[in-house]
């Protein structure tokens, strides 16, 4: 599952944007507003990334050598302490959360719960399962939901994705431990 | 519906169709994981074939053989299970179209009693057919009563509007009878009376 390393590259067909293929790009820029211009084009560019590789949880010490950080190309690299500045800023902008507090692996909410949790109910809507139960394992795995954005999702965003919409009286969860099934209203 | 969770509340057979959908995730994962194995065998045979060691190839094969095997019968029983699961689904879904026929049933039944029964409509449309008549019968004796005083009135104040829509007063009618007109007629009247002796005579 692609949870916390980055797949290898062969896999898609990403294309970089053209900040990408600039050197400068890859230091960190003094000026203020230069500085902020390129915090939001990495922020960008780490979610158009994580999308396309379906990375719900970046893993900085792994991630520093995939070519998200490495532009082998280039020879440049973002250092560990400014990919998280990047990522600190992005929190900021509530496109990204720290899981834990040493700042090592991220969630990147290229979708956030909330949005996960309006996409997994429309699924619902639109298939007409409101009012069945289906398993966990079901909504990420099972081939009837392989065209959906949220096929091979983290089992824990799926958890919080869930508890929002068992919150607003949408859904239940229940079930054992890890054999747990939802129930859509 | 809203925020309230008692009205969602789990049954048993929510729990019992979860349970078996558990069970149909697990037989997935069995298949992956048997799917997995083929493969590694298949690879080990091919392996062995290349270094010249044929009994462990074939071994390979026949484990791989087994494990195929075994992915046919679980392919069954998620037949199975998948049959048993959207049975009960269906007859949750049956349980509540009769629960609506039901509810259905009950406002129907309601509503005729508000009613009041056949009787009560057979003397109701009795009612409304004696009314409707006699609102008939003074209708037509205000209807006839206006009639006979104003009809003439009336027909003169049309012939008026005629004359008024189409402008041109009538010409007059020629007082003086046209004389030779007089004697081709009075000619051709002798003519007739000549012809109906002679019919006459030969009859």
């Amino acid at each position: 599952m692609a949870t916390t390393a980055p797949p290898p590259t062969t896999t898609t067909s990403f294309t970089f944007p053209r900040e990408y293929h600039f050197p400068p790009f890859f230091s960190r820029q003094t000026q203020a507003t230069t500085h902020h211009a390129q915090c939001s084009k990495w922020s960008a560019l780490i979610r158009a990334y994580s999308r396309a590789h379906k990375v719900f949880k970046l893993s900085l010490i792994d991630a520093l050598d995939g070519e998200l950080f490495h532009n082998a190309a280039l020879h440049k690299r973002l250092s560990l302490e400014d990919a998280r500045d990047m990522l600190d800023f992005m929190c900021r902008e509530g496109r990204a959360e720290w899981i834990g507090a040493e700042k090592n692996v991220a969630w990147i909410w290229w979708r956030s719960p909330d949005e996960w949790a309006a996409a997994i109910a429309d699924w619902v809507d639109q298939t007409g399962q409101k009012n069945s139960v289906l398993t966990l394992y079901e909504l990420t795995e099972s081939e009837a939901t392989i065209s959906q954005e949220f096929h091979g999702m983290d089992p824990e965003l799926l958890q919080k994705a869930l508890s929002i919409l068992v919150k607003r009286g949408k859904a239940q969860v229940f079930g054992q431990e890890d054999q747990q099934g939802v129930k859509f209203f | 519906m809203g925020n309230n969770t008692s009205t969602h509340k789990i049954s048993a057979q929510d729990k019992a169709i979860l349970d078996m959908k558990n069970q149909r995730d697990k037989l997935h994962q069995y298949q992956k994981r048997i799917t997995v194995l083929t493969d590694r065998e298949k690879a080990i045979a091919k392996e062995m074939l290349a270094k010249g060691d044929k009994p462990r190839a074939l071994l390979a094969l026949r484990r791989k053989k087994y494990q195929e095997s075994l992915l046919a019968k679980t392919d069954a029983q998620l037949e199975q299970l998948e049959k048993l699961t959207s049975s009960v689904e269906f007859a949750l879904v049956q349980k509540d179209v009769v629960f609506g026929l039901q509810q259905g049933t009950n406002v129907l039944q309601e509503i005729h009693k508000e009613m009041g029964g056949l009787d009560h409509v057979e003397k109701l449309m009795g009612e409304t057919a004696d009314a409707i008549a006699y609102q008939q019968e003074v209708s037509d004796m205000l209807g006839g009563r206006i009639s006979n005083h104003d009809e003439d009135e009336v027909e003169d104040e049309l012939e008026a509007l005629e004359a008024e829509l189409t402008g041109v007063p009538l010409p007059d009618v020629p007082k003086t009878e046209l004389l030779a007109r007089e004697r081709a007629r009075a000619r051709e009247r002798e003519r007739e009376g000549q012809l109906e002796q002679r019919v006459a005579m030969l009859a």
